[in-house]
């Protein structure tokens, strides 16, 4: 079931700045309807991505939407995307830190559960369907899933720098307000993580 | 998605993992898209909320400090207008002082035509022994 009911501390109110006129918020707000358009289904697979739980990336991108439409629709809509990916990425990490203290817990408490993460995956999700194109569409379905187990066992740094510009695009001054860190930083992360997933994946994938 | 890594930059490797991603993307189930929607619309609709309510908020966080405000500033108000008078310390001191210089002044005046002050003192000294020793001896039968 999807956890829609994340709610916000009242205090995120008082960073909005002065509300603009009428006609000048209904503009605003099309144009952040454009840019969540354009930017959620990416959001979302990085969030899965790193997460792995859908509903959980769910959560952090409705997260991450609330907070920049709280706090930052009044700032220029170029800055949107590094700001958005920087809540997001927080919040990645925030989940993350949370899923690690609670399986510390779990390993006290008799019967627990296994962790959902380490779960086998239904089979039927991969079964082919009859489609002429559904034997390539496997293999960059299952080529996908390797990749994406390999980004998992990256560094939440590389993986975060790699993801930002190989798969949202990024340029480097944008993933580094991303990331909260230098543009070096970027560069070296970025390329530690190419040639860890170069290593990792093989020349065959 | 037009700035990241330039293409000719980029190896076979990441245009393969970038173009798996874009592919996944495009393949996103219904369910996921639609729930992508209604998040979306959740904070369009908190935008537009938060771009009403502040000034209400704001309101509500300066009623208190302009409440304190207004009562220094009626406190300051008073504190000069108040039963003392309405000059401030500074010019009260000095118009006080000036007063004690006139009367000095015009004790210690000899001019002929303002009358010779201390024969003035004089008269009010004898004006008082008199209706002093007029209380005293009673009234009169």
């Amino acid at each position: 079931m999807p956890r829609f009911d994340t709610l916000h501390p009242a205090w995120m109110v008082w960073e909005v700045p002065a509300p603009a006129p009428g006609g000048v918020v209904l503009e605003q707000s099309q144009e952040l309807n454009k840019f969540l358009t354009d930017i959620e289904r990416r959001a979302f697979r990085m969030a899965q991505v790193a997460l792995k739980d859908p509903d959980d990336a769910m959560d952090v991108v409705q997260d991450a939407m609330l907070k920049l439409a709280r706090n930052y629709a009044g700032k220029p809509s170029e800055q949107w995307r590094p700001l958005f990916y920087r809540i997001l990425e927080n919040g990645i990490r925030d989940l993350q830190r949370r899923r690690t203290v609670r399986k510390k817990f779990m390993v006290w408490l008799p019967g627990a559960k296994e962790d959902p993460e380490n779960e086998a995956q239904d089979p039927i999700d991969n079964v082919a369907d009859g489609s002429p194109d559904a034997p390539e569409l496997m293999m960059q379905q299952q080529a996908m899933q390797k990749l994406e187990g390999s980004l998992r066992a990256l560094p939440a740094r590389q993986r975060e720098a790699f993801m930002l510009r190989n798969f949202e695009g990024l340029d480097v001054a944008e993933t580094a307000v991303a990331m909260g860190c230098s543009e070096g930083s970027v560069k070296t992360h970025y390329s530690r993580a190419v040639h860890s997933l170069r290593d990792q994946l093989g020349e065959a994938w | 998605m037009k700035n990241g890594p330039q293409n000719d930059d980029m190896s076979s490797f990441e245009h393969r993992s970038q173009m798996l991603f874009r592919e996944s993307v495009d393949g996103l189930d219904y369910t996921i898209r639609s729930r992508l929607t209604e998040v979306r619309h959740t904070a369009l609709e908190a935008a537009a909320q938060s771009s009403r309510r502040p000034w209400l908020l704001r309101m509500a966080l300066w009623t208190p400090a302009a409440g304190v405000a207004a009562a220094a500033l009626l406190g300051v108000a008073l504190w000069f207008a108040g039963p003392s008078g309405r000059l401030s310390g500074n010019h009260a001191a000095t118009a006080d002082a000036q007063t004690n210089l006139e009367d000095l002044d015009m004790v210690a005046s000899s001019d002929p035509a303002s009358g010779d002050a201390i024969e003035m003192l004089q008269d009010d000294l004898d004006f008082y022994d008199f209706a002093d020793k007029a209380s005293n001896s009673g009234p009169a039968a």
